[in-house]
């Protein structure tokens, strides 16, 4: 049983050091000429990509926090009260994760435009606000939750958003880490919407900012990879600090399938 | 209290979303398809099917629509077998294996247009890739991606690194799922490890294969960021795929009419396929349907 192994295990470190090597190029890249930070620096306090690390921040936090408000209302309201109409919503949920965004690119820029929201922060929050995925783990999540506390709570009085915020928020708490880490991933590395739906540099947010560097000038490789560089490390810290729950979040889409 | 409304209440900012960022961007897009809207003006005219019979016989429709189909048929196979491969190597109790999950997922969570940044430069003529692979073959000039016969295949490559570690974690799930009881009773009837797999594993797994199969279609016909920051659809538009097609079309010339009967014809192929995926795997799963109650 344990000689099989090594074959395995060696065929696996040498793909790791594939799937790795890139990004320590990438470091390695970003700290020269020599080995030093002054790239980093520069990049940092360069307004175009301060200003887009500020945006990305501010753009995936409210993001992240309205998804988390929203499914969570949804998610019990659908879990909990199975009237037609939203057995109709849930529906529409699965509907909608099965549409490629694709169809829907050239309206929703007409959309932007005719509500005035073109290049402002509303065009980046707004359309990403209520998370279909969120709603349904959420859901799926809260089906599993006895009913019992909750009865009892409404017998005590308590009105419905009492009964969510203290009795179905901390018992779901699993869900909504989930949910947070999944929400800050995807919106954090988002490019095409906020890349459509934004003009000036003020609106750029880290992976708009890094696509048109490169279409600038000629490219200056060192500062590019310490800026790509800075838009890497934070998922890469919340990965590796919370790997297990991002795993259960991005697996639990797939599960209920 | 709970009021006899609560339950629409609640869903309500869903409702609004999707009326908002689906169901009416759906609908205009498909009126929009069978007209000339002007953005500058907008002036909206009625043409019925002129679009799709002018993107039928536009040549770089085609040429969009084959470099699309070439990317998928050249990345999802070996993404979804090595994914599987890697799984199953990553399912048995080898030394270092969540260090390897990791390693593995790393390009996954890394946002695309940062790794298609570092690729850009990996397939640059000066880098060391191209100086190491220039000692064995004879190499385009200017680069992987300046070239017609190379930037498509170069870009596929990049994404199979970047996308596999998904579908492994996703098979792993499926993996772990398999009973128990079904390994121990193959061992029992003294299968081999192949026919252990086919008679076990495999059905097991087998509708998340089905679910990674058409997950992974439905975003290789939708793959736009890549080429957005290596190649801009060049050279000579042989890495222009369906949706590039439509965002220059669309939101470089504003020909919003010609550019939404594209992405509803993309929809409808990409409908089209998951069709026929899953009737496949239904019919298949049919007849494995016995196997399955035999092991």
């Amino acid at each position: 049983m344990r000689t099989p192994l090594l074959p395995t295990f060696l065929l696996l470190a040498a793909l790791a050091i594939l799937f790795l090597f890139p990004f320590f190029w990438m470091f390695y890249v970003s700290l020269s000429p020599g080995w030093t930070l002054n790239n980093f620096k520069d990049v940092l306090e360069q307004k175009m990509f301060s200003r887009a690390f500020f945006n990305s921040v501010f753009v995936t936090a409210v993001i992240t926090l309205g998804n988390l408000f929203f499914a969570l209302l949804a998610g019990y309201g659908l879990a909990r009260y199975p009237t037609v109409s939203n057995r109709f919503l849930f529906i529409s949920i699965l509907a909608v994760l099965a549409v490629p965004t694709h169809v829907v690119i050239i309206p929703l820029f007409l959309l932007v435009r005719k509500l005035g929201w073109y290049d402002t922060y509303w065009a980046l929050i707004v359309p990403f606000l209520v998370s279909p995925l969120g709603i349904l783990l959420l859901r799926q999540y809260i089906l599993s939750l006895p009913v019992e506390l909750e009865e009892a709570a409404r017998l005590d009085g308590a009105g419905e958003l009492r009964i969510i915020f203290s009795i179905v928020a901390p018992l779901a708490k699993p869900a909504l880490a989930a949910l947070a880490i999944q929400s800050f991933w995807v919106n954090w590395n988002n490019f095409l919407f906020p890349f459509l739906f934004t003009s000036s540099e003020n609106l750029r947010v880290l992976p708009v900012a890094l696509a048109m560097y490169q279409s600038y000038q000629a490219i200056d490789w060192p500062h590019l990879f310490a800026a790509s560089a800075v838009a890497t490390i934070p998922v890469l810290a919340v990965f590796l600090v919370l790997q297990k729950q991002i795993i259960a979040g991005l697996t639990a889409g797939a599960l209920k399938q | 209290m709970a009021g006899k409304n609560t339950g629409y209440l609640l869903p309500l900012p869903w409702t609004l979303t999707l009326l908002l960022i689906w169901i009416f961007p759906l609908v205009w897009s498909l009126v929009l398809a069978f007209a000339d809207y002007n953005l500058l003006s907008g002036e909206l005219n009625w043409i019925g099917l002129e679009n799709f019979r002018r993107l039928l016989s536009d040549p770089s429709f085609q040429r969009a629509l084959w470099n699309t189909f070439l990317f998928v048929i050249g990345t999802l196979p070996f993404t979804t077998l090595f994914a599987l491969l890697l799984a199953l190597a990553l399912n048995r109790p080898v030394w270092g294996k969540n260090f390897f999950k990791a390693s593995f997922f790393i390009p996954t969570i890394t946002s695309l247009v940062v790794v298609a940044l570092i690729f850009t430069k990996l397939y640059s003529e000066g880098s060391w890739l191209y100086r190491f692979l220039g000692q064995f073959f004879n190499l385009p000039s200017g680069g992987f991606l300046l070239s017609d016969k190379t930037a498509l295949p170069s870009i596929m490559i990049m994404d199979i690194w970047a996308a596999i570690g998904y579908y492994i974690l996703l098979f792993l799930v499926a993996l772990q799922n398999v009973p128990q009881e079904l390994y121990e009773a193959a061992k029992v009837e003294g299968a081999n490890s192949w026919q252990t797999f086919w008679a076990v594993t495999f059905p097991s797994i087998k509708p998340m294969l089905f679910f990674i199969v058409t997950l992974n279609t439905i975003k290789s016909f939708q793959v736009f960021t890549e080429v957005f920051v290596m190649t801009k659809g060049g050279p000579l538009g042989s890495t222009t795929t369906a949706v590039y097609f439509i965002y220059e079309e669309g939101l470089h010339r504003f020909k919003m009419g010609y550019a939404s009967a594209a992405a509803y014809l993309l929809f409808a192929i990409i409908a089209l396929f998951s069709y026929f995926l899953f009737k496949s795997f239904k019919s298949e799963s049919e007849v494995l349907a016995p196997a399955q109650t035999k092991a």
